[in-house]
């Protein structure tokens, strides 16, 4: 089937390039890793939508009834909300279907459609960074939240691969001062350990989306912590530091300078109002589910062959696969004494097992 | 089924990648999203799978490595080959293409 065929009446008339008409006027900021996000031509519905759904995530100029002014120091990455007439999408019938999105590739450009949604994310020779516009026939309601966060999901995706990190299928827990990523496709186990880990009183970050970043990448990603911290700087060399010496204080040993940071996108666990700053990665484990826990090492292409299947949306896209097996194989290196595969039996004792390691 | 045999050519498919990690191969086919890691067997004959070595090639080189007879080995070897077509990594090249320039294998 060729792309958009699922969701649009006309996908021949996909978007050319990002124009077409504002929703409204109303603008916000978003500080997430990678960002800041400035979306622009929100409506008034569109715009209570998404502060309702990320409170936590709204910059704090943003927050105050301000412009909506981006971090310091880092140029936020546009996002265009624009018009599109439900008449242009097909009617689907969702029951028992798992959702996915409709992608295509190509050098200078992503194109995304599926429920109630039309992307670009475009990389502009002219311009640094990369912009993204979003059409959909939402506005505001039940359903826009779901759109713009499906829409953002993806673009965040990108934006950490452009910076050297990465979005993962994991959850996320967080355990004496450390982060671990329990790797995994849907089914694999992901909220189960999570609601083990909880139990066993541990934070949960997310259940289903984290994201990681290699120290070293050179980049420099949105803390996340604008809301809590006072302060949207970026997370650089002097972020890294910081969690370098996070992790020293630790009773848990942890990877060389990688570090786990929040994401607003969860399933049935992580609390995705809040935020916190990036917490230094304690190890990469992957689901196996078993009778008995074990933990068994990962070799290095277990590893990278792991965060590829873990990738999502930019682990198929042919013109950004060199970048993104940089990105990974640089996180494997790191991960290295840390990554296991974690057969875990659902008694929740391998807490114990991973903490002898 | 695909008539594997000596003769036969294959290589990788365009949307396959290859890499080798601490003599692990690493294969990613991407328009699935799939990925596999390889023993060093056959990470070995992925690597041999370059559009232009025949399979009979594959198993001279291989003897040397292994201590098996011809027989059992060139039996092993046309099983994961065709093993390999079936998961849509390799792909067989028609015998008039089979060494011709530019066709080898679309991965590393």
């Amino acid at each position: 089937m060729s792309f958009g065929a699922r969701f649009l009446c006309h996908p021949e008339g996909f978007p050319q390039r990002q124009a077409g008409d504002a929703w409204g006027d109303r603008e916000l900021t978003l500080d997430l890793p990678g960002g800041p996000y400035r979306v622009l031509g929100l409506s008034a519905a569109q715009d209570a939508g998404v502060r309702a759904t990320f409170p936590g995530s709204l910059d704090a100029g943003a927050a105050s009834g301000a412009d909506g002014g981006g971090s310091p120091g880092a140029a936020a990455i546009p996002i265009l909300l624009l018009r599109r007439a439900a008449g242009d999408f097909l009617p689907v019938d969702v029951r028992g279907w798992e959702y996915g999105l409709d992608f295509d590739w190509s050098p200078a450009a992503v194109r995304l459609a599926g429920l109630g949604l039309v992307g670009r994310l475009d990389w502009l020779p002219d311009r640094p960074g990369m912009e993204g516009a979003l059409w959909t026939p939402e506005d505001g309601g039940e359903r826009f939240p779901g759109v713009f966060e499906n829409f953002l999901r993806v673009l965040v995706a990108y934006r950490l691969l452009e910076l050297g990190g990465a979005v993962l299928h994991s959850a996320g827990v967080v355990k004496d001062g450390a982060a671990f990523l329990f790797l995994g496709r849907s089914g694999a186990g992901k909220t189960t350990v999570a609601r083990l880990s909880l139990a066993q009183g541990a934070d949960v970050l997310s259940d289903d989306l984290n994201a990681v970043i290699a120290a070293g990448s050179g980049t420099a990603v949105g803390s996340g912590t604008a809301a809590g911290s006072g302060t949207a700087a970026g997370w650089g060399a002097a972020g890294a530091s910081r969690v370098a010496g996070a992790a020293d204080t630790t009773a848990t040993a942890t990877t060389a300078g990688c570090a786990v940071l929040k994401l607003p996108f969860t399933g049935d666990l992580g609390e995705r109002r809040a935020v916190r700053p990036p917490v230094p990665l304690g190890g990469l484990l992957r689901l196996e589910q078993a009778e008995a826990d074990a933990l068994v090492p990962l070799s290095r292409a277990e590893t990278l062959a792991c965060l590829l299947a873990c990738t999502p949306f930019v682990n198929r896209d042919p013109h950004r696969r060199e970048r993104l097996e940089q990105v990974l194989l640089a996180l494997a290196a790191a991960a290295a004494p840390h990554a296991y595969t974690l057969r875990f039996s659902l008694h929740g004792g391998f807490w114990s097992i991973i903490k002898r390691k | 089924m695909n008539d594997i045999g000596g003769g036969s050519v294959l290589r990788r498919r365009p949307d396959v990648r290859f890499r080798v990690i601490d003599e692990e191969g690493v294969v990613v086919r991407q328009s699935a999203g799939e990925v596999l890691v390889l023993n060093d067997l056959g990470t070995r004959i992925l690597a041999m799978a370059d559009g232009l070595t025949p399979l009979a090639r594959w198993i001279d080189s291989l003897l040397g490595e292994f201590d098996v007879e011809r027989a059992q080995l060139e039996r092993d070897v046309v099983a994961f080959a065709e093993e390999l077509v079936a998961q849509g990594l390799l792909e067989p090249l028609p015998a008039a293409a089979a060494g011709a320039p530019g066709s080898g294998g679309g991965g590393r």
